[in-house]
């Protein structure tokens, strides 16, 4: 028994590596078909798709507006998220749990409800669809991760270094700027690199607020439902190659930092 | 950093010595009212207009008998929305297969991801645990689209499955595994793998060796070891992912669209449908979004206070 369950993990594991990333060869390879249409096996193969998609008007100007968004979410995520952060750590208790609850809340939400409300609260408004309304439902969604990230860092952070700073003359600017925000440079780091990425891989609030601002992601699905050739598989395959890039780079720095190397 | 460090520390203490900045920052110190209000300012209207009022017009809307509203007719308020919920077989049964979907999807992912999680924080030797698990969690970044997107590759008829297959002269080929229950199982433990992944590896950790080799050393056999201890002390991180992966699978709405079958309509896709149809469908839409946010959290709820761990935090 013993023997047979030692062996059996490692297996599990790495089959389970393999449900991870075989579609995403089997992917990457479909985009070097020379034909127009899917399909297995690949007989000749070709680099011209990938040429293709990156002269594609639409392709572009759709990862333009994921980058767009991306940017200005996460920039009003983290304007919104710390000082929100400074907030919740000031209070304990009932009030401090009530808060939370609030601020997490729309990370419980299914997310169509939420963009969808988030929609009909924009048109009422009086305010369209489009990159603006992207931006606002991405930092909505991801405010509730970036005050937990910050949280976390700042429960590690002892008083003593604010209080020792403030009877060495420091006001309040010079203690945020060189104190606290030094200080949580890590956690912030990490939000801004989540942002970014979550931001970028959301479907369903780009498709509901976006209107005729379309996002990678709503591309990429309105052309699936359309029919598809291996340009899709190219271009995804070249997205997926810098996201993971950005998220392993991003993990990488967090733990080292936190291992203080 | 050391030296414009330095430098910005320096410019910010001759900022001291200039008038405006110095009352500035003096009358901020002598007010602690006005300095809580300017750091709670931003959060608190976030909260107010980001997080509650477009749920709280959504409640309103969907006891509202037309919206928007006419501008010459009064607001009617109703509950036949709600009342459309029960009285349609077809919506109620997406509702229902929904939540076995999802209860069922939260269960697989489960027995799938627990074996990979307890082999990364306790049986991979330590040095490669951070490595492995970095490779675990590389396609978590990747768009549902996208993914969906690689599945389809994998499963269509002339799909990289059904073309393997082949190559060993496979009877009966092509095997119908795209557009059904099987490749949206598929897909869709590919999007909650990791969300179960990460709070048993954190739960999992915290798991002292030594515990675990004392009940070896006393004759436990490794299913009574993983009855008896593993999985009662990784009790949080199963709820915790399960509740996720359970939140995530009942909320989804574009992979059930790509690789599900079409007649299996998924109820968040209900939903979107309702609100893609003419204005005048908001209310019913809000009536079904409160629905589905009120018995999903509800369920969700109950089944953290069944399950989370009644040994008291710190003793265990």
């Amino acid at each position: 028994m013993n023997r047979v369950s030692a062996a059996a993990l490692p297996v599990w594991f790495w089959v389970f590596v393999a449900y991870l990333f075989l579609p995403l060869f089997v992917m990457a390879a479909m985009g070097f078909r020379d034909s127009n249409f899917i399909a297995f096996p690949i007989h000749q193969w070709t680099a011209r798709w990938y040429g293709e998609v990156l002269a594609d008007a639409e392709i572009l100007s759709a990862l333009w507006v994921s980058l767009q968004v991306a940017v200005y979410s996460m920039v009003i995520a983290v304007a919104v998220g710390l000082p929100m952060s400074f907030l919740v750590a000031r209070t304990g208790g009932v009030t401090r749990a009530l808060m939370i609850t609030v601020i997490v809340l729309p990370a419980f939400l299914p997310v169509v409800v939420s963009a969808i409300a988030i929609r009909m609260f924009l048109g009422n408004l009086g305010l369209s669809t489009g990159v603006a309304a992207i931006a606002f439902g991405h930092a909505v969604g991801s405010v509730p991760f970036v005050v937990i990230m910050i949280l976390t860092r700042l429960s590690a952070m002892s008083a003593n270094m604010a209080d020792a700073a403030r009877n060495l003359g420091a006001d309040d600017i010079i203690v945020m700027s060189r104190i606290v925000l030094p200080f949580l440079a890590p956690a912030l780091f990490g939000a801004v690199m989540f942002c970014l990425l979550l931001s970028f891989e959301d479907f369903v609030r780009s498709f509901f607020l976006g209107g005729n601002d379309q996002t990678f992601p709503v591309l990429l699905y309105a052309r699936l439902r359309f029919g598809f050739d291996p340009g899709l598989a190219a271009i995804s395959t070249l997205v997926l190659i810098a996201s993971t890039a950005l998220g392993l780079y991003a993990e990488r720095h967090i733990r080292r930092r936190n291992l203080g190397r | 950093m050391g030296v414009s460090g330095l430098a910005m520390t320096r410019l910010l203490v001759s900022a001291r010595g200039f008038g405006p900045y110095r009352n500035a920052v003096d009358a901020l110190a002598r007010r602690p009212a006005l300095r809580f209000a300017l750091i709670a300012a931003i959060p608190v209207g976030w909260i107010l207009i980001a997080n509650l009022a477009p749920l709280v017009q959504m409640v309103a809307i969907s006891f509202q008998d037309r919206y928007p509203v006419p501008p010459d007719e009064p607001t009617l308020w109703t509950l036949r929305h709600y009342a459309a919920f029960f009285d349609t077989p077809h919506y109620l049964s997406a509702f229902v297969r929904s939540f076995v979907f999802a209860t069922l999807a939260t269960l697989l992912t489960l027995i799938v991801v627990f074996p990979v999680a307890y082999y990364l924080s306790k049986v991979a030797p330590k040095g490669r645990r951070i490595r492995l698990l970095l490779l675990v969690i590389a396609p978590f970044w990747i768009s549902e689209i996208v993914r969906s997107f690689a599945w389809i590759l994998m499963l269509a008829n002339r799909g990289a499955v059904n073309s393997f297959l082949d190559l060993f002269g496979f009877p009966g080929l092509p095997l119908d595994l795209l557009y059904n229950n099987i490749s949206l199982t598929i897909g869709v433990l590919y999007l909650t793998s990791l969300y179960m992944l990460l709070p048993l590896y954190a739960a999992l950790e915290k798991i002292d060796d030594s515990v675990l080799q004392a009940a070896a050393d006393l004759g436990a056999s490794p299913v009574k070891r993983l009855i008896r201890i593993v999985l009662p002390l990784s009790r949080d991180g199963i709820v915790g992912g399960c509740t996720l992966v359970f939140l995530l699978v009942i909320g989804l709405y574009a992979m059930p669209q790509l690789l599900g079958g079409p007649d299996d309509t998924l109820f968040a896709a209900t939903i979107g449908q309702v609100f893609s149809r003419a204005g005048d469908a908001w209310p019913l839409g809000s009536a079904f979004s409160m629905i589905l946010i009120g018995v999903a959290l509800g369920y969700v709820g109950l089944f953290a206070l069944l399950f989370r761990s009644r040994v008291p935090r710190g003793s265990a």
